[in-house]
C-alpha cells in the first residue's frame, strides 16, 4: 500500500465533494474537504497538502483563480481539475499556472486513484 | 431674147427671201462689218437689242447697251474678227426693258469673195437656263452649308471606296483632319462592318447602331442610317450617303440604366443575403443560448452525476466480498451514468460555438485507437473492419471532438445492425459487420462508416440530420446533428448514403488542413 497522502478536495458541490472525499480517505489519504474558494485558500494558508482536486466553475472565486493564488504562497501546491464542462480558457489558465491536469466530471474514478497512487 | 423664169430654188437664193426667212427664225442674228458696226440685224435681234433694223444700220453695240457690257462685246468679236474660227460667248445683256438675259452668243469671221470682212453672230436666250443654273448653285450652297453645319455624320462615298464628300461634324466625332479620313480605309471606321465588308453594309442596310472607330480606339457609338446605293447622274458607278447619328450619351444613359439595373439586382441580393444573414444571426443567437444553456445544464447536470458515480463507486468498494447480490444494481447505475454523460455530450457538441481545438496528429493512427477502443463496448456480434488510407498524413483537427463524432457514427451503426442489445436483425447466417475506411479525395480526409444493416429509407434520408430527429426509442436524435456539426467546424459535413435493405453509409470529411498555422 502507497504511503498516505493529505489531499484537499474543493468542490461548491457538497455531494460530489463528500463522495470524492470518502472514497480518498477509504484509500487511507487524509482528505480535508473546502466548499469554496476561500477555504481553500484558507486551508492551504494553514496547511501544505500533498494533492488537491479542484472543481473549476464556482461561486464567488472560481477553483482556478484559487489554485493560482494558493500557487504564490505554495509554488509546488500540486492540485488536479474536475470540471462538468470544458471551460477552455480557465482550464488552459491553470495549465498555464501549473496544474497536473484535468477530470471531466462524471470522473473516471480508478484513473483518479491512479493518479493519487502515482503521487503517494 | 429668151426671158429667164426663175425657178423656185433659185427664187430662194434670193436675197429678199433669205432675209424674210431669216427674220422668221427665233434665234437672233446679226452681221457686222469690220468696223464692228451692223450691217445686218433679223426681227430677233432688233428685239433683243430694241431697235428698228433700217435704225441700226451703221450704229455698233456702244450705241445699244450700257458701256462695261458693249466694251466686252466688242472685245469679244475684235478677238473673233482675229481667229479662223467661230467661238462661244456666253454674254450677259441688260435688255432694252432693263431685264437682264444671259445668252449664249455664236461668232464667226466670214471674208466674202470681195475680199470684204464681216462678223456674223448669234444669240440664244439661255436666262431660264442660266437662272436654272443659279439656283442650282444656291441650292448646293444651301444643302452644302446644312451639312456642313448640321450635327450629324454625313459621308458621301463612292462604290469604288473613294469618299465624295465627308461633313466637319463626322471628322470632329473621329477626332480627325480630312486628310488623315480619306488616307483611312472605309472598314477602319465601321469594325462592325470589317468582317461582312463595309461597302455592302453600308449599300444594302438601311440602319444599324456601330461603334465609330478612330486609330483603333472607340470614338463614338453611332447609329448608322444609309441611303442605300445611288446612281449618280453624270458620275460613273454609284455611290451612298451616310449618316452617323452620336448616340454615344444615349448608350451613356443606357449604360447608366444598365448600371442602376445591376445595382438594383445587387442590392436586391445583398438584401435577401442581409435576411439570411439575419436568419443566421437569429440561429447563431439561438444556438449561442442553447449553447449557453447546455454548458449550464452540462455543469449541472454532471456535479450531481459525478456524485451518483463516486458514491456508486464507494457503495460497491464498500459491499466488495459481502455477497450481497447487488452487483448487477450497480452496474445499472453506472450504466445510466454513463448514458447521460453521453446525452450531455452530445447537447454540447450539438450547441457548442466555441472554436474547435485542433491538435496535430496522425490521422490513422487517431483512428485505430478510437476504432478500437470503440470497438471494445460493441456486442461480440457486431464484427469491425477498418481500412486505414492515410499512409501516416498528419493533420490538425479537434481529436476529443472528432473522436465523439466517430464514435456516434459507429455506435449508430451498431445500433442499426443490433440494435442495444446482442438481438440480431434477420437470420441467423446475417454477420452484421461494420467497414471503416479512411482515404484522401479532392476534398480533403474521408472517413466511411459503412453498415450492412437494415438501410435506411427514402423519407427518413431526407430527415436523418435534423436535430431531435430518432427513429429510434432511446436516444436524443442529436447524435447526427452533432457529428455534422462537428464536421461542420472543421469546414467539412457529412454525407448519409443507403437504400433500404442495402445497409447505410455514413461518410466524414474535411478538408486538410497540416498545420496548426493554417488552422488559425
Amino acid at each position: 500500500m502507497a504511503r498516505s497522502l493529505s489531499i484537499l478536495v474543493l468542490d461548491d458541490n457538497i455531494e460530489n465533494a463528500d463522495s470524492l472525499a470518502e472514497l480518498l480517505s477509504m484509500d487511507d489519504h487524509k482528505v480535508k474537504v473546502a466548499y469554496s474558494g476561500q477555504e481553500a485558500i484558507d486551508a492551504y494558508r494553514a496547511t501544505p497538502f500533498d494533492l488537491g482536486f479542484f472543481d473549476v466553475m464556482m461561486p464567488g472565486k472560481n477553483g482556478v483563480d484559487s489554485f493560482l493564488e494558493i500557487r504564490q504562497e505554495r509554488p509546488d501546491a500540486k492540485v488536479y481539475f474536475m470540471t462538468g464542462y470544458s471551460a477552455e480558457d480557465l482550464l488552459k489558465k491553470a495549465m498555464e499556472g501549473g496544474a497536473l491536469g484535468f477530470f471531466g466530471k462524471p470522473m473516471d474514478l480508478p484513473l483518479v486513484l491512479d493518479v493519487c497512487q502515482q503521487a503517494a | 431674147m429668151t426671158t429667164q423664169r426663175k425657178t423656185p430654188a433659185s427664187r430662194i437664193k434670193d436675197t429678199d427671201v433669205l432675209l424674210q426667212i431669216l427674220d422668221l427664225l427665233p434665234t437672233s442674228l446679226f452681221v457686222k462689218d469690220e468696223n464692228l458696226n451692223f450691217v445686218f440685224s433679223n426681227e430677233a435681234h432688233c428685239k433683243v437689242i430694241g431697235s428698228e433694223a433700217e435704225k441700226l444700220l451703221g450704229l455698233s453695240d456702244a450705241d445699244f447697251y450700257p458701256k462695261e457690257q458693249a466694251e466686252k462685246f466688242l472685245a469679244a468679236d475684235k478677238s473673233v474678227l482675229n481667229s479662223p474660227e467661230a467661238r462661244e460667248f456666253l454674254e450677259l445683256a441688260t435688255s432694252t426693258d432693263g431685264s437682264t438675259i444671259y445668252s449664249l452668243t455664236r461668232k464667226a469671221r466670214v471674208v466674202t469673195s470681195d475680199g470684204a470682212t464681216y462678223l456674223i453672230g448669234s444669240n440664244t436666250d439661255v436666262t431660264e437656263m442660266k437662272n436654272n443654273e443659279i439656283e442650282l448653285e444656291a441650292k448646293e450652297a444651301r444643302y452644302r452649308a446644312l451639312a456642313e453645319t448640321v450635327p450629324v455624320g454625313i459621308w458621301h462615298l463612292h462604290e469604288n471606296g473613294k469618299t465624295i464628300y465627308v461633313n466637319p461634324f463626322l471628322l470632329t466625332l473621329l477626332g480627325m483632319t480630312e486628310g488623315e479620313f480619306l488616307a483611312t480605309a472605309p472598314k477602319d471606321f465601321l469594325t462592325a462592318a470589317s468582317e461582312k465588308g463595309v461597302m455592302e453594309m453600308i449599300g444594302s442596310t438601311a440602319r444599324f447602331e456601330t461603334d465609330l472607330m478612330a486609330r483603333g480606339k472607340v470614338a463614338a457609338r453611332v447609329l448608322v442610317v444609309s441611303s442605300g446605293w445611288l446612281n449618280n447622274a453624270g458620275v460613273a458607278g454609284r455611290s451612298v450617303m451616310v449618316t452617323f447619328v452620336d448616340i454615344s450619351k444615349v448608350s451613356s444613359l443606357q449604360t447608366v440604366n444598365d448600371e442602376i439595373t445591376r445595382l438594383n439586382a445587387e442590392l436586391s441580393d445583398k438584401i435577401k443575403m442581409l435576411r439570411a444573414t439575419q436568419e443566421e444571426m437569429v440561429k447563431a443567437g439561438r444556438m449561442a443560448q442553447l449553447g449557453q444553456l447546455t454548458a449550464t445544464v452540462a455543469h449541472e447536470l454532471r456535479n450531481p452525476l459525478a456524485a451518483v458515480r463516486t458514491s456508486a463507486f464507494v457503495l460497491d468498494r464498500k459491499i466488495k466480498g459481502k455477497g450481497m447480490g447487488v452487483e448487477q444494481q450497480l452496474q445499472r447505475i453506472e450504466n445510466g451514468v454513463v448514458r447521460c454523460d453521453d446525452i450531455i455530450s452530445q447537447l454540447l457538441d450539438f450547441a457548442r460555438t466555441r472554436p474547435v481545438q485542433r491538435k496535430l496528429l496522425d490521422l490513422d493512427t487517431w483512428l485505430a485507437k478510437v476504432v478500437e477502443e470503440e470497438a471494445a463496448k460493441l456486442p461480440a456480434v457486431v464484427t469491425i473492419e477498418c481500412m486505414l488510407g492515410l499512409d501516416g498524413l498528419v493533420a490538425a483537427i479537434d481529436p476529443e471532438r472528432m473522436s465523439r463524432g466517430l464514435i456516434n457514427l459507429i455506435s449508430n451503426a451498431s445500433e442499426a445492425l443490433v440494435g442495444k442489445g446482442d438481438e440480431l436483425h434477420g437470420d441467423a447466417s446475417f454477420v452484421p459487420a461494420i467497414n471503416i475506411e479512411s482515404g484522401r479525395t479532392v476534398r480533403g480526409i474521408e472517413i466511411s462508416v459503412t453498415d450492412n444493416g437494415p438501410g435506411i429509407t427514402a423519407e427518413n434520408l431526407l430527415r436523418i440530420k435534423e436535430p431531435l430527429f430518432t427513429t429510434k426509442s432511446f436516444g436524443t436524435g442529436l447524435g447526427l446533428s452533432a457529428v455534422e456539426k462537428i464536421l461542420e467546424q472543421h469546414g467539412g459535413g457529412l454525407e448519409i448514403k443507403s437504400k433500404p435493405g442495402e445497409g447505410a453509409r455514413f461518410t466524414a470529411w474535411f478538408p486538410l488542413i497540416e498545420t496548426l498555422e493554417e488552422a488559425a
